[in-house]
């Protein structure tokens, strides 16, 4: 059913549609399901703080910055601009496990149109006793290999929603590799890979598959850890009028991590924030100065940030209305009874206890 | 439906989509633990604030002039449910009063449970049934929402003060009609002041042919069929006519008394020998003259008469009312101002002489747009002197600005039809009787020929009502220029 849909969406707006391994939905769905008839006889306990979690790879780490800026001149001629997002959320707490929701979506704009596909939400109750069925089950439909089934990758119970979401997350970011040709992909986060939600191989497999095609990967971070001289890269930022990108050198990440991509700091109009911005090192290197300009050419960046990318990340972030509504949908399918569990650092310490987020 | 808050006498109830709750509905939130029930109305319904739904909206913004276009592949079907929350609304209501033992006491001092108690709709028969709104003189004012019937008894609109009011055209006049009508049917004397000539028909049917009323409605046009002649007026009635329509000053009325007591000590009042009277008066100039310019107005109207045989009708309806019950329509459509205010003085002398000799038992008063005829001192005389001699008065009007606050904080009974103006909204909403947040809240939304009917014929409890059609040739339509032409 949702492989029916997808291909049905993909045709209607004429986005190029090879075929698209599909499984990964299908099987999540059906986790989802399944994990679900597992917590109905369980009493659930409302999450009270709704954090939700997006991928960031980043660590902190000392680079160089070339002082000279790369002058960037906007290039207007049509180009595809693809972005994926995830998200995830914490619905609520089951005497023996979690309730998480993932959703992603897939944003593009071309002839001055954005369009979205938006997959989810799905639900999974993850327990200890399932959460290594569940993250395989998953895994497996999605490649062959198995690279985070080793025990060293084994994710924890709370580690699992971020799990899931980057599962679903790379799935979408391969298939929009599959799907487009001659654009440009936009990922949120970094392209260092290495860690159990970004593994090498998967990693590399999309940014090949998205090459293959002429396309090209720029993947945006909302946040770096990455410092020059002691300041956050995105700091430092030149007296030159934007757009411009600052090219980074010398970084060497620690093993297993490997960095994908070359690190740039953009900055895209006067507004006094950049982005730490990673291009596909395997991209031709004249392509990757010329795939930001045409970016900056095709597509709006109000505050620097890529507006597709930006409404590729609203469209999947859960809101509280929509928590609400999951909570009503496992209260009413699976007849899941909500109790409500003091939260014992208020209990404790009255107005000085900030909740079970804080320390 | 959940209770959700409670703030003095007002209840906030969580609604959601399946649960089709409308201004002007009634709820019973019943908490079985404490056995007691809550009866409420809703005042209004608004969106409740779910968190998130900013968000929500937010996102779904245009892209250039269309909202962004796109595909939810939602396999689990949690869209409807997120709509199921985004558009649960919140209930505001009003406590109208506390159930107990099948006893209904105007209490809202007691705190239903949150967590225990049912909410669900109080249909209007059941909610007339609990509050005992029937008797022995059933009138049908129309259909509840519920296709239900609203029937109020006469007797609730007997020794009392009710007001009709609403925006032009929302149909004041007709509920009128119906109410006296009904009233006549039960033998009652009922008296309209028809400003615009519109009840003259009452005892037609639509179709032309005589009703059941016919006999009943006696329509007075003055100077045509009704006249006075002077020896049947009473001296305080002519002074009323003087002083307050025609502003004689006090030594003028002085003089205009004894020379009326002198002539009818000689058996001759009569309108020739009152104006050589006052021609041949030996007192000061202009005392003669404002009492020749007086004369001349009684004269001018054309009201006044010496035939006795021709002043004789009012007393022949009122005795006709008086027995099989009747309405005296007082034609004033194409009178002057100043003959109006004769008229209206000369009518309401003659009730309260009629009363006060006990020729009548009580009498209902429709007054329509009563600003235009009678004078400032009748207001307060109306709700409270004349009420005990027995003139119970209905005022109907479409400005509620013109009608005293005091009758507003005296009235028994309203039925007030749609106004849209705040100002409007805020002088019926001094009325006693009901809180001003009812008023302007389930008022403004009311479509036209619905009524908000407040006060005792309800027992308190507003109701929103219909009113029913009425077999009557209808004379109140506005004259329209196009009409042919459409």
């Amino acid at each position: 059913m949702v492989i029916e849909q997808y291909t049905v969406t993909t045709q209607k707006y004429n986005f190029p549609q090879p075929t698209i391994d599909t499984a990964l939905p299908q099987r999540f769905l059906e986790q989802s399901l399944s994990s679900l008839k597992r917590v109905s006889p369980a009493s659930f306990q409302l999450n009270q703080q709704n954090a939700q979690h997006f991928n960031n790879i980043d660590s902190a780490f000392s680079l160089s910055l070339k002082p000279e800026p790369i002058l960037l001149i906007p290039r207007s001629q049509e180009t595809l601009i693809a972005a994926v997002d995830t998200s995830t959320i914490k619905i609520g707490e089951t005497s023996k496990g979690v309730v998480v929701a993932v959703r992603g979506a897939t944003v593009w704009k071309q002839h001055r149109h954005y369009r979205y596909t938006r997959l989810g939400p799905f639900i999974f109750h993850v327990t200890e006793d399932n959460k290594k069925m569940v993250f395989n089950s998953l895994e497996r439909s999605y490649f062959d290999t198995l690279y985070t089934s080793s025990q060293q990758f084994t994710p924890t119970l709370f580690q699992m929603p971020t799990r899931i979401a980057s599962l679903l997350e790379r799935w979408m970011q391969n298939a929009i590799a599959k799907t487009a040709e001659n654009g440009l992909i936009l990922l949120d986060g970094s392209l260092t890979s290495g860690t159990a939600d970004a593994p090498v191989q998967r990693m590399k497999q999309i940014l090949e598959t998205a090459r293959k095609r002429g396309n090209t990967v720029l993947a945006f971070s909302k946040a770096t850890n990455l410092r020059f001289n002691g300041y956050l890269i995105t700091d430092f930022l030149p007296e030159r009028e934007p757009p411009y990108l600052l090219e980074t050198t010398g970084l060497k990440p620690k093993p297993p991590a490997v960095l994908l991509g070359d690190i740039y700091v953009a900055r895209f109009n006067r507004a006094k924030l950049a982005f730490r911005l990673d291009i596909d090192r395997g991209a031709v290197e004249t392509d990757r100065i010329e795939s930001v300009e045409k970016l900056i050419g095709n597509d709006v960046y109000k505050q620097s940030y890529p507006e597709t990318l930006r409404l590729s990340h609203i469209l999947c972030t859960f809101t509280a209305n929509e928590v609400l509504a999951i909570q009503h949908f496992i209260m009413r399918k699976h007849g899941i009874h909500i109790i409500n569990r003091p939260d014992m650092h208020r209990l404790l310490f009255g107005p000085f206890g900030k909740g079970e987020g804080y320390a | 439906m959940k209770l959700y808050k409670k703030e003095g006498n007002v209840l906030h109830v969580l609604s959601f989509p399946n649960e089709a709750v409308e201004k002007g509905d009634y709820l019973l939130v019943e908490d079985p633990e404490a056995a007691k029930a809550i009866i409420a109305q809703v005042i209004d319904v608004q969106f409740a604030a779910v968190p998130g739904v900013f968000e929500e909206l937010l996102r779904t913004l245009p892209d250039g002039d269309q909202p962004i276009q796109g595909d939810d592949i939602d396999p689990l079907e949690i869209a409807p449910h997120i709509n199921y929350i985004q558009d649960a609304s919140l209930l505001v209501c009003k406590i109208r009063a506390t159930l107990q033992n099948e006893l209904l006491s105007p209490s809202s001092s007691w705190l239903p449970s949150r967590s225990q108690s049912t909410i669900k709709k109080l249909s209007i028969p059941m909610l007339l049934n609990l509050a005992k709104v029937d008797g022995k003189l059933p009138i049908i004012l129309g259909g509840t929402k519920d296709s239900s019937l609203l029937t109020i008894d006469a007797s609730a609109l007997d020794g009392r003060l009710n007001i009709i009011t609403g925006k032009k055209e929302c149909g004041k006049s007709h509920l009128s009609k119906l109410l006296m009508v009904s009233l006549v049917g039960y033998k009652a004397t009922v008296v309209v002041f028809d400003l615009n000539g519109e009840y003259s028909s009452l005892g037609m049917s639509s179709d032309g042919k005589k009703n059941i009323y016919y006999d009943k409605i006696h329509v007075l046009t003055p100077s045509q069929n009704f006249k006075v002649s002077l020896d049947q007026l009473h001296l305080n009635v002519v002074m009323g006519i003087l002083v307050h329509a025609l502003h004689l000053p006090g030594t003028s009325a002085r003089e205009f008394k004894r020379i009326w007591k002198q002539l009818k000590e000689k058996g001759s009042l009569t309108l020739s020998a009152l104006g050589d009277a006052i021609r041949n008066l030996n007192c000061n100039q202009h005392v003669r003259d404002a009492l020749t310019s007086r004369f001349n107005s009684f004269i001018n109207c054309g009201f006044f008469t010496d035939s006795a045989a021709e002043g004789s009708l009012i007393d022949d309806c009122l005795l006709k009312a008086k027995d099989c019950g009747g309405a005296l329509i007082i034609n004033l459509r194409n009178t002057a101002t100043i003959d109006r205010q004769i008229v209206v003085e000369y009518v309401l002398g003659k009730l309260v002489d009629s009363l006060q000799s006990w020729k009548l038992q009580a009498a209902f008063l429709f007054a329509e747009e009563a600003h235009l005829y009678l004078r400032e001192t009748y207001w307060d005389d109306i709700v409270t002197r004349m009420r005990h001699f027995g003139i119970f008065t209905t005022f109907i009007t479409n400005q509620p600005d013109t009608i005293k606050d005091g009758i507003y904080r005296q009235a028994d009974n309203i039925f007030l039809f749609n106004f849209t103006n705040e100002h409007d909204l805020e002088v019926v909403s001094r009325a006693a009787r009901v809180d001003a947040e009812t008023v302007k809240s389930i008022a403004r939304d009311l479509p036209p020929h619905h009524c908000l009917t407040l006060g005792r014929v309800v027992r308190d409890f507003p109701m929103v009502t219909r009113v029913r059609a009425l077999d009557i040739k209808t004379m109140g339509e506005t004259r329209l220029f196009f009409r042919d032409n459409s």
